[in-house]
């Protein structure tokens, strides 16, 4: 491994953007990521930067069941993120469709039928530190080495 | 411009903002143990009678298997939503989840259920084939028939003058069986949930 | 009439500052906003389909999953609704216990909405800060409840879990220090110059407007609208003395002093009731029965009314759902936007509105 790639693994691992985007959720999910900003669990001492713009993210989190307004938009959003990138599942929804995979509903469960995910949370909604842990745990595993791996 | 920067001055050379700023560190990341995590079993014996089935609002989210040691009640995580309401159907304390068990115990409530069965007569073509697959039924006349006739009146349901009626409600235990194997959906069991606070206990008070 | 329009400006779905995909497409002649117009449907579930023909025990669940930020007003007024066609009484102590929670629930969800204020107009100092005293209201809450978002509290007949004394002392403690740091927060915010350049006079929604578009919640109290007020009508908050908070500015200003005092106010009622909370039972029982109602109580946003008809079972045969948040999206839309002077403060007065697109699109 050269010494670049060694510094470029640092790097990856110390400065991870991420992108949310609500396929359908009930909010709750979407607010337990947004108090992972807040000062008592401090997503951004570990590097990680929360904001909402794809073409600058790592990691996108997805929220929610997947309803049908978001069937064109989904695989665009997630092809507009440059590589190395990663998708991670948060909550049941995504996951099962939590309450909502019922008949005569309108959502399409699981996410990982249209975009590759490469990491669930579980609950409904997940605690903030899960969601944390999570990200903290996927996003050094699928960055390191991504020049190698791909080559 | 020179009022704001009185302000942001004022705010920022505070002695607490500024050890604050020096001293910040986020508390180890626990999670505390009045949390309703994922039901665990407490190791109690659990004796099938699948009250926390009945009362999860959650699709296929806890089921009970037989194992070796008898039926265990088995969570599935990315289903369970971390409501609690199988740990207070149970009746005999399989699963505990954060301080639930606790509470019960302490405030004396108890979830109980009772069953309906509502037959809808104008939709009932009196086949039999909820008495037939009744398991209560088959535990009290194996022999029925299969147009769900019999000749005793102990049963759950029986078919008599070409419809299905329900005669002792009180022995069904809510499996939903005679509403899977209708045909035309004329019947439908209702499980109700009740809860309690017992009255004859000492209430705790604050 | 004809119209002279430069640009027709789309804001979403996927917007840095909005938690929720929502699309507003704003009509500009330069800076200025000519007309604005709002396009929903990327949360569309159809949760009251898959309400129909549910019991109870999983309807309530569903409901609280309308909305995640104020899951515990959805949950009591489907529970009460219940509670009225069915004739269940509920012991003073749980009514007590309910509003205790549901204006822990108030207070969080009004932090989250100022908090997105000060983010979208980039105050992220004040912004954090609110966030932090959140996390405090999420801790009593979780506390009492069990769970920090979803907490399925109130079933019919009372709560599912009683308040211990050391918990009631530990939120007793935590409401002074909660009171103290929001009352600094509201005087940051209120005195702040740079935060009233980019509120004060700005989304400006006036009486009759908010009468005409049917705004509800904080944002038609901003505008001098009290009466609305659900909180006025239900029994337990009447025997707590309630009286609403009128503000008669109507710009984002006001929207989000409006919340701040309402913080302060919940802060009040729920040390009356734990002054007021009397030993007892918390659950009395009682099984739903069959009939129909429209049930209405005051949510963090507005007015939500619940229609409710329910067969003998206790089963939700029909169920209709009307949030508070399509009345304030459409007198954002129609009434705030036009006339906003810069497209900068498009968002920052979508944001003041505290639109819930869940709750809104189910």
């Amino acid at each position: 491994m050269t010494i670049l790639q060694k510094v470029k693994n640092f790097v990856r691992s110390r400065s991870i953007h991420v992108a949310y985007v609500d396929v359908g959720s009930c909010n709750g999910c979407d607010i337990e990521v947004l108090a992972c900003l807040s000062p008592r669990y401090d997503i951004e001492q570990y590097g990680i930067f929360v904001h909402n713009n794809p073409r600058e993210a790592d990691i996108l989190l997805v929220i929610g069941a997947y309803t049908p307004g978001w069937e064109e938009k989904l695989r665009g959003l997630w092809e507009k993120i440059p590589p190395p990138k990663a998708a991670i599942a948060i909550g049941n929804c995504p996951i099962s469709g939590c309450l909502f995979a019922r008949p005569h509903t309108l959502v399409d469960p699981p996410v990982a039928k249209h975009i590759p995910i490469a990491a669930q949370v579980p609950g409904c909604p997940p605690r903030p530190t899960e969601i944390l842990s999570a990200i903290l745990s996927v996003a050094p595993t699928i960055f390191a080495d991504y020049e190698v791996k791909t080559k | 411009m020179a009022l704001s920067l009185v302000a942001y001055i004022r705010e920022f050379a505070r002695v607490e903002w500024a050890k604050k700023f020096l001293a910040a560190r986020t508390a180890p990341l626990v999670i505390p143990p009045y949390f309703r995590n994922y039901p665990e079993l407490t190791g109690k014996t659990c004796t099938h009678h699948l009250f926390c089935m009945m009362a999860c609002p959650a699709p296929g989210a806890i089921d009970v298997i037989r194992t070796p040691e008898g039926w265990q009640p088995r969570i599935h995580v990315g289903h369970c939503i971390r409501c609690g309401l199988c740990v207070e159907a149970c009746p005999n304390g399989v699963l505990s989840s954060g301080r639930i068990l606790e509470s019960m115990f302490l405030d004396n409530t108890r979830l109980s259920f009772s069953f309906a069965i509502t037959v809808d007569l104008d939709r009932c073509m009196g086949c039999g084939n909820c008495a037939v697959a009744c398991p209560v039924n088959k535990l009290i006349d194996a022999q029925m028939s299969h147009g769900g006739r019999a000749s005793t009146d102990d049963l759950l349901l029986k078919v008599s003058d070409g419809k299905c009626h329900v005669l002792h409600v009180e022995k069904c235990t809510g499996c939903k069986t005679c509403e899977h194997h209708c045909p035309n959906e004329a019947i439908s069991v209702a499980r109700l949930l009740e809860a309690v606070h017992s009255p004859e206990e000492e209430p705790w008070t604050s | 009439m004809k119209r002279t329009v430069d640009v027709s400006f789309p804001v979403g779905p996927v917007h840095p500052c909005w938690k929720e995909p929502a699309r507003v497409k704003c009509e500009t002649r330069g800076e200025y906003v000519v007309s604005a117009e709002v396009e929903l449907g990327y949360m569309k579930k159809g949760i009251e389909r898959i309400m129909k023909g549910r019991p109870w025990q999983e309807v309530m669940f569903l409901a609280e999953r309308v909305c995640g930020i104020c899951s515990v007003i959805h949950n009591m007024v489907f529970i009460e609704a219940l509670e009225h066609i069915s004739g269940i009484d509920v012991p003073r102590r749980a009514a007590l216990l309910r509003v205790i929670v549901n204006e822990l629930d108030r207070m969080q969800s009004h932090l989250l909405a100022n908090f997105s204020y000060c983010y979208t107009i980039e105050h992220e100092t004040l912004a954090m800060y609110l966030l932090d005293v959140r996390e405090k209201v999420m801790d009593q809450l979780e506390r009492i409840t069990g769970a920090r978002v979803t907490c399925a509290y109130i079933v019919p007949g009372g709560v599912r879990f009683d308040l211990r004394p050391e918990d009631a002392q530990a939120l007793r403690l935590s409401l002074s220090a909660i009171g103290e740091e929001v009352m600094r927060y509201t005087d940051m915010f209120a005195n702040g110059p740079l935060i009233a350049l980019r509120s004060r006079g700005i989304g400006i929604l006036t009486k009759e407007a908010a009468r005409e578009a049917y705004a509800v919640g904080p944002t038609a109290r901003a505008s001098g609208l009290g009466d609305i007020d659900r909180r006025l009508r239900h029994p337990t908050y009447q025997s707590l003395g309630f009286s609403p908070i009128v503000r008669t500015e109507g710009d984002n200003y006001a929207r989000i002093m409006v919340r701040f005092q309402e913080i302060a106010q919940s802060i009040g009622l729920i040390q009356k009731c734990l002054d007021e909370l009397p030993a007892g039972p918390i659950r009395g029982g009682g099984i739903p029965g069959a009939g129909e109602i429209a049930y209405s109580m005051e949510a963090p946003r507005g007015e939500l009314t619940y229609f409710v008809r329910t067969d003998a079972a206790g089963r939700v045969l029909e169920i209709s759902i009307q949030t508070p948040s399509i009345m304030n999206i459409e007198a954002c839309c129609h009434y705030m936007l036009t006339g906003v002077s810069s497209l900068a403060d498009v968002t920052s007065t979508f944001v003041s509105s505290d639109p819930c697109i869940a709750c809104t699109e189910r």
